[in-house]
């Protein structure tokens, strides 16, 4: 449905877009992940036209964007990050501009109403947007981008600015959407994308970081195994043989967790299977294993490594010391 | 283009812009009716409304057209309009075309105060309908103009300013050719000069040269915003 090829974007010196160039098929929803600034609105503004790339192409349903715009433009549903609404117009004015814009033919009535119950926007219909909460103005913007139901819904933040129970309502919109929709959404938030997306790609400095389903990203970092293990009997011998053991890259001593018990973790590459050759080696050395947990890298991890240090030189490199340092 | 027209022209009319637009230019127009009635003569209706035209329009159009696009892209709205299957230029016609419709509309509501003269006097209508007709071509290229300006900025405080700026130079620039020793920068200034073809309208003649000259303006400055919105797909 939409196809990005070796995207570019140059500001002058700056260069907010590196070669981008991915894909996503029908009826999926794409989670757009990356940290503030990364280039996600500039590749949204590209791929529904509103600005240009300095090199590559975009085509939506086979049209190019920058050949045939309104072709292109016509499959487009696009909420922008500021949803591009009128203050001194009413909700049901909005839309019905909206409607015209669009050169919608599907029965107005009907398809407008059905799109302010799909967003709940009824009760406020009447209203001045002028006069709406920021979560109301945000489903607006989201109305807009599904009239005249275009195949594919570009929606840069749509949660950004309701409240919980509404950010929930919104994802179980995007995911219902996602059944019949292609539905590209972008976040810097990774819960939210987690819980939508069937597909994430996430974008860092301009560049493409990572492209795959969520499980994918886990388990592809997750070539870095890792097990939490705890065993009794000599630090310096169990260390030792636990760097022993094939495909292991690094063992960290937690301390003496019980009285003569040590708890170790275990890193490993490669998708080495850790579990079994340390049994192995724990049970002819005769050391007692009282507690094992394998440790996949979570969404989070994955994320934090492939946006690097921008990222964990803020609140994230927070939150890690903080998990190191219940551990130690 | 004419969801953007009906747009336009409903934004207008609900905030004071329409109605002071409106209001200020008949309150001017309607001193010189007054002036009118006082001398008794219906023979000063075209001279008065020439000569006040050229200055309501130089302060009042700027205002018409000072938010037309600055307001969208401050608002960010234009992205909406952008990412729309509409063509440019469809987006800017339609602009122009309210704004030109606001204008028309006060302009034509000026004209009452002279149908009612005409019940008991016998105004030179030939010479009134002339000037509007030129009024009417002189606004459309000065609103053409003043939505290209506002499509260069998004602050509507400079889009007037400089619409005010450019108003002004193009009304006396005809002056200024009569104070030029060069021949050809004289006659260059003379045509350049918007109030020169004006005032052939308001002696009741029809300039088919003017009306090119006016609707070509028009036309290079519409193209110039479109170009100017597209900018950003090809920057």
């Amino acid at each position: 449905m939409i196809e990005v090829k070796n995207l570019s974007k140059r500001y002058g010196e700056n260069v907010a877009l590196n070669n981008i160039s991915f894909s996503v098929g029908e009826h999926t929803v794409v989670g757009f992940l990356g940290p503030n600034g990364a280039g996600k609105s500039t590749t949204m503004n590209i791929i529904t036209g509103y600005i240009s790339a300095s090199s590559g192409s975009v085509t939506v349903g086979g049209h190019s964007i920058l050949d045939e715009p309104n072709e292109a433009k016509k499959l487009i549903g696009y909420m922008p990050e500021i949803p591009p609404l009128y203050p001194d117009m009413t909700v049901g004015e909005y839309l019905n501009f909206v409607y015209e814009l669009k050169k919608v033919t599907l029965p107005r009535e009907k398809h407008l109403k059905e799109i302010c119950t799909l967003v709940r926007i009824g009760s406020v219909y009447g209203r001045l947007i002028a006069n709406l909460s920021k979560g109301y103005r945000q489903r607006v913007g989201l109305a807009q981008a599904l009239v005249g139901n275009p195949p594919a819904l570009i929606l840069d933040e749509p949660t950004v600015g309701l409240d919980p129970k509404q950010i929930i309502e919104v994802r179980n919109l995007i995911k219902s959407l996602g059944k019949d929709h292609t539905v590209l959404l972008s976040s810097h938030i990774l819960p939210e994308v987690q819980a939508v997306a069937d597909r994430i790609i996430i974008i860092n400095r301009g560049r493409l970081a990572a492209d795959g389903t969520p499980y994918e990203l886990e388990h592809g970092q997750a070539g870095e195994q890792k097990v939490v293990v705890r065993l009794e009997g000599a630090p310096k011998q169990v260390q030792q043989a636990l760097e022993g053991i094939h495909g292991v890259t690094h063992v960290r001593n937690f301390g003496e967790k019980e009285p003569g018990v040590w708890e170790y973790e275990v890193d490993g590459r490669g998708g080495a299977e850790l579990r079994r050759p340390l049994f192995g080696i724990a049970a002819k050395r005769g050391w007692p294993i009282l507690g094992m947990t394998g440790s996949e890298l979570s969404l989070e991890d994955v994320f934090l490594r492939l946006t690097g240090s921008t990222y964990l030189s803020d609140n994230a490199q927070v939150q890690l010391s903080a998990k190191g340092g219940d551990r130690a | 283009m004419k969801a953007i027209c009906v747009k336009e022209l409903k934004s207008y009319y609900l905030s004071p812009i329409g109605y002071v637009f409106t209001g200020v230019l008949l309150f001017f127009f309607g001193i010189s009716y007054m002036q009118v009635l006082m001398t008794l003569s219906s023979s000063f209706i075209p001279t008065i409304y020439s000569s006040l035209f050229t200055w309501c329009m130089m302060i009042l159009l700027p205002i018409l057209t000072m938010r037309s696009f600055s307001e969208e892209m401050r608002n960010k709205t234009d992205q909406g309009l952008l990412t729309a299957p509409v063509g440019v230029g469809a987006i800017v016609f339609g602009k122009f075309l309210a704004a030109f419709l606001v204008f028309a509309i006060a302009l034509g509501a000026s004209l009452i105060p002279a149908v009612v003269i005409s019940f008991f006097s016998s105004p030179d209508w030939p010479r009134i309908f002339g000037t509007v007709v030129g009024s009417l071509l002189y606004g459309a290229a000065m609103i053409a103009v003043g939505i290209f300006i506002s499509s260069l900025t998004q602050s509507q405080m400079v889009a007037a300013i400089s619409t005010f700026g450019v108003s002004l130079l193009l009304l006396l620039v005809g002056n200024l050719a009569g104070s030029v020793n060069n021949d050809f920068l004289s006659k260059l200034l003379t045509w350049i000069s918007f109030d020169s073809r004006y005032q052939t309208f308001t002696k009741g003649v029809f300039s088919v040269s003017g009306t090119v000259f006016f609707l070509s303006v028009a036309a290079v400055f519409l193209f110039l915003t479109a170009r100017k919105l597209e900018s950003k797909r090809w920057s």
